[in-house]
């Protein structure tokens, strides 16, 4: 059995993008600023549709924004 | 606070004076039990009527609110709504079963005590959705 994680460079991706804040980012994307606060947390995990929102946001493929570790136990 | 958050504080607000005003008018109704047919007793059910009904119509125009919620607001509320609804069935269990075992099958409750069900288990139905909602949010504050 492996335990699996979600990560995400939302965070360090707002800052490479002219400092957009978190609001900024949620209006792009059509979501609360408290989803991307908890995407950014790792609290959430967001659907394909929004993850792939979030990329062209950035202008970055899904794989360079989030990252799936499945970790063996 | 995020609409999802206000929505819930909203329909905790209106629920709770919905069940009291509700439960005004049965108590008012239940302190005149009579056998038999009642016109006070009608006059007070339709009078309860006409506070479900603005109720539930307030709850489907606030529905349409509800399309504006993002899908992690959507996620919450529908987990919400599960718990509300385990809520309202475990209640309901509660509120039959604890007499039938209490009083024994032979037995015989006052018919008094059906709106009392009803009430409360609306009542506790939309208590826990609420805080469901309300608690869900506020843990991902703390944690985020």
């Amino acid at each position: 059995m492996g335990s699996e994680h979600l990560s995400n460079q939302v965070r360090r991706l707002r800052f490479e993008n002219g400092q957009m804040t978190q609001q900024q980012l949620a209006d792009k994307v059509g979501v609360t600023r408290q989803t991307i606060i908890a995407i950014e947390a790792g609290k959430y995990a967001p659907s394909l549709p929004l993850a792939f929102k979030l990329a062209r946001t950035f202008g970055v493929s899904i794989e360079q924004v989030f990252q799936y570790d499945k970790q063996e136990t | 606070m995020s609409k999802l958050q206000k929505s819930a504080w909203f329909n905790l607000a209106l629920i709770t004076t919905g069940s009291l005003f509700a439960m005004l008018c049965f108590i008012l109704a239940a302190s005149r039990i009579e056998k038999g047919f009642n016109y006070i007793n009608v006059i007070l059910c339709l009078l309860m009527i006409c506070i479900i009904i603005p109720v539930i119509c307030i709850i489907a125009k606030k529905k349409s609110y509800e399309v504006g919620f993002d899908e992690r607001e959507k996620m919450i509320n529908q987990r919400a709504t599960t718990l509300s609804l385990s809520g309202l069935i475990i209640g309901l269990y509660l509120a039959c079963f604890i007499p039938f075992v209490a009083l024994g099958g032979g037995n015989i409750i006052k018919v008094a005590y059906l709106p009392v069900i009803f009430i409360c288990t609306v009542f506790t139905a939309q208590l826990i959705k609420s805080i469901a909602v309300i608690v869900q949010c506020s843990m991902e504050k703390d944690n985020g």
